[in-house]
């Protein structure tokens, strides 16, 4: 059934992708316009696929020459696209946290339930780190960087069109609907025409001044999917910053809702873990 | 088993170089460990309560079937107890005989239940003395030789343990950490101990665990069963003058979800003490029924604070009270123990500082154990904190301990 609505709404999707530079142009205009882009943005690079899986590599760097790796293997389900979602990560970097699995099922419309294991004491440990902008394994990413942000948590408004990097882009100003839900006082986004791919972004904090920056360095298109593979955010205020690389990515691999459980978070099963 | 970790561990360092090319997987860490008393003990000869320097080696190799072979040992110099030593921490067999069945068979460190430091229906060995003297929080937990099975035939998943050999939980006797001498009444002097008589390793003492458990949308549900003993001695032999470890049985559930903008969990169980069901044998722990509520928040980005009520009702309280003979520490009815612990992330959560508390209103003892950690790179870091105890009286858990207070420092690299 899953897998009809999935190819179902596939075909959607593609029919409309091309068409989708056409169409934006004609509600860009209107503060719905935007927000319809931005919703197109978020599916693009947080639902695409029926399911995904994908090595990570985190660089943490700082300014004085630090650094420091992380490196996960991450899947990704959905449970309905545009909707929940359930996120497994297993760590094979640092040291101190290899072999650790971290258990994600998100919902958009309430506080995500977070699992830890800790395989030293083999503990599974429920996080109650209700905060999304807490930062995701001490990068500069936050959680909601990671797992995405809903679009209706937002005001959109199209600022111009212009061109980044020789692609032509619709760049929106968003201010979040509820002040407390977000760590930036608005963000400015570069979102492609053609494929809704997000090039970059800019965080505002609450005085008004730039304190994050997050570009798409290289996309690729992986099973027809744009892939976004080397991706950095930049805090420009600490002059912290953290570049990402995405490897062996993979989609529609066929992840059963089950997979996303705690059997797998105390031994995770070759499908998630290799 | 000490002599078989030995081996094991320099076979496994002199696999090393071709570790890459088995596939095998190597990993642990070198760690160097110091703690020293902050008060004058009468009780105690020495003044450091850690000085150690210990190898961990970590060795992984998957095999056919999804099977999975798992060892991990540490070689352990200790200036305290003046020796070195081996310690097999872990080693097992991992495998899957059907889809839904996994079976873990050999020395497994053993976890479950929703308790953060408090432990109902973990019956599962812990070496507080760890714990209590600063080591990492990994060795709070020691394995058992144990079968574990696990089916998931899909409404709900249960654990079955078996475990033949009785492992008893580390519990302080005296080498750093005082304690109380129930024969004499009175916290022992250098050198005291008691000997402490474990269950022979029979089929009949087999100890079995059971853990039933699904969720409910967010919300986790578990019941859980165990048929063993003890695993602290709190059973009296006076005509041997020995501890032992009394039989036990427990039943218990739990349930943890999401709750006011945090976790929250609840957790229960009920202590069948089977060698004194009337509770009229004063030298037996009496029958009980435990709860534990906890609750937990993210209360502004990277600080974290959780929060427990422990509460321990001894039953056949009567029976308990009518057969205490004079002088005899008087155990209360109710004992009722508060946690806390804060949790702050600094520095792109290189740097953690934490605080636990445990205070007991009913047998007015306690413990703080505030500690710094940094990781100063991600193969380098480091520890200190400290544990402080207090108690008004020198049989209670922390009471025994109030003049062991100690300030720990730790450097671990990892490879």
């Amino acid at each position: 059934m899953a897998r009809k609505r999935f190819v179902w709404l596939s075909a959607v999707v593609l029919l409309f992708l091309p068409i989708g530079g056409l169409f934006s142009r004609a509600f860009a205009g209107t503060p719905g316009g935007a927000e319809e882009i931005m919703r197109q943005s978020v599916l693009v690079q947080f639902y695409s696929g029926n399911d995904m899986k994908t090595k990570v590599t985190m660089r943490l760097l700082s300014k004085e020459g630090g650094e420091r790796v992380r490196e996960l293997i991450m899947a990704r389900r959905n449970v309905k696209t545009g909707g929940d979602q359930k996120y497994f990560i297993l760590f094979r970097q640092p040291a101190d946290v290899r072999d650790m699995t971290f258990l994600v099922w998100k919902y958009p419309q309430r506080d995500s339930d977070r699992w830890l294991y800790i395989p030293a004491i083999k503990l599974v440990k429920r996080i109650a780190a209700n905060d999304k902008r807490s930062s995701f394994v001490g990068s500069d990413f936050s959680y909601e960087d990671v797992s995405g942000r809903a679009a209706e948590e937002d005001n959109h408004t199209l600022l111009r069109e212009e061109k980044y990097e020789g692609k032509d882009v619709l760049v929106i100003k968003s201010i979040p609907k509820d002040e407390k839900s977000a760590d930036f006082g608005y963000k400015v986004s570069w979102v492609d025409k053609g494929n809704f791919v997000l090039w970059k972004e800019e965080y505002y904090d609450k005085r008004g001044a730039l304190f994050k920056v997050f570009t798409a360095d290289e996309v690729k298109s992986i099973q027809g999917f744009p892939t976004a593979v080397k991706r950095t955010m930049k805090n420009v205020q600490t002059g912290h910053w953290t570049e990402v690389t995405y490897e062996e990515v993979k989609y529609n691999l066929g992840l059963a809702d089950g997979v996303f459980s705690e059997r797998s978070l105390r031994n995770p099963p070759k499908e998630l873990a290799r | 088993m000490k002599c078989f970790a030995a081996v094991a561990l320099s076979a496994a360092l002199s696999l090393y170089p071709c570790a890459s090319v088995l596939a095998l997987s190597l990993h642990g860490f070198v760690e160097g460990a110091g703690g020293f008393r902050l008060k004058d003990d009468p009780a105690q000869a020495r003044d450091a309560t850690m000085e150690e320097v210990r190898l961990q080696v970590e060795l992984s190799q998957d095999g056919p079937a999804d099977s999975r072979l798992f060892f991990k040992a540490d070689l352990l110099g200790d200036g305290v107890e003046e020796r070195w030593d081996a310690d097999l921490r872990e080693f097992y067999l991992d495998f899957s005989p059907a889809p839904v069945i996994d079976i873990r068979a050999g020395r497994q460190i053993l976890t479950w239940g929703t308790g953060d430091l408090i432990f109902i229906n973990d019956l599962f060995p812990k070496d507080f003395v760890s714990f209590f003297i600063g080591r990492s929080l990994e060795y709070l937990k020691v394995g058992s030789d144990a079968v574990k099975f696990s089916l998931y035939p899909g409404l709900f998943s249960l654990d079955l343990v078996a475990v033949p050999h009785f492992t008893p939980s580390v519990v302080p006797q005296g080498e750093r950490l005082s304690f109380f001498n129930p024969f004499t009444n009175r916290i022992a002097v250098p050198d005291e101990s008691l000997p402490i008589r474990k269950p022979a390793a029979t089929p009949a003492n087999t100890e079995l665990a059971l853990r039933l458990y699904r969720t409910f949308g967010s919300y986790e549900g578990a019941l859980y069963g165990f048929r063993g003993f003890f695993h602290e001695p709190v059973g009296m032999d006076p005509a041997n003058q020995t501890l032992f470890f009394p039989k036990l049985s427990v039943y218990g559930g739990s349930i943890r979800g999401p709750f006011l903008q945090g976790v929250a969990n609840f957790e229960f169980g009920h202590y069948d003490s089977r060698e004194d069901r009337p509770g009229t044998n004063p030298l037996i722990e009496n029958a009980s029924l435990r709860y534990l509520l906890g609750y937990e928040r993210e209360l502004w980005t990277n600080f974290f604070v959780r929060a427990q009520y422990y509460l321990v009702q001894m039953l056949k309280y009567g029976g308990f009270k009518a057969s205490l003979p004079p002088g005899a520490p008087e155990m209360k009815e109710y004992r009722h123990l508060l946690f806390l612990r804060l949790t702050r992330l600094l520095r792109y959560q290189t740097v953690e500082l934490s605080l636990v508390g445990f205070y007991s209103p009913s047998d007015e003892d306690g413990m703080a154990n505030p500690q710094i950690s940094y990781k100063i790179t991600d193969g380098l870091s480091v520890a200190s904190g400290a544990n402080i105890f207090f108690g008004k009286k020198d049989f209670t858990l922390f009471g025994q301990l109030d003049k062991d207070d100690n300030l720990y420092l730790r450097l671990r690299a990892s490879y």
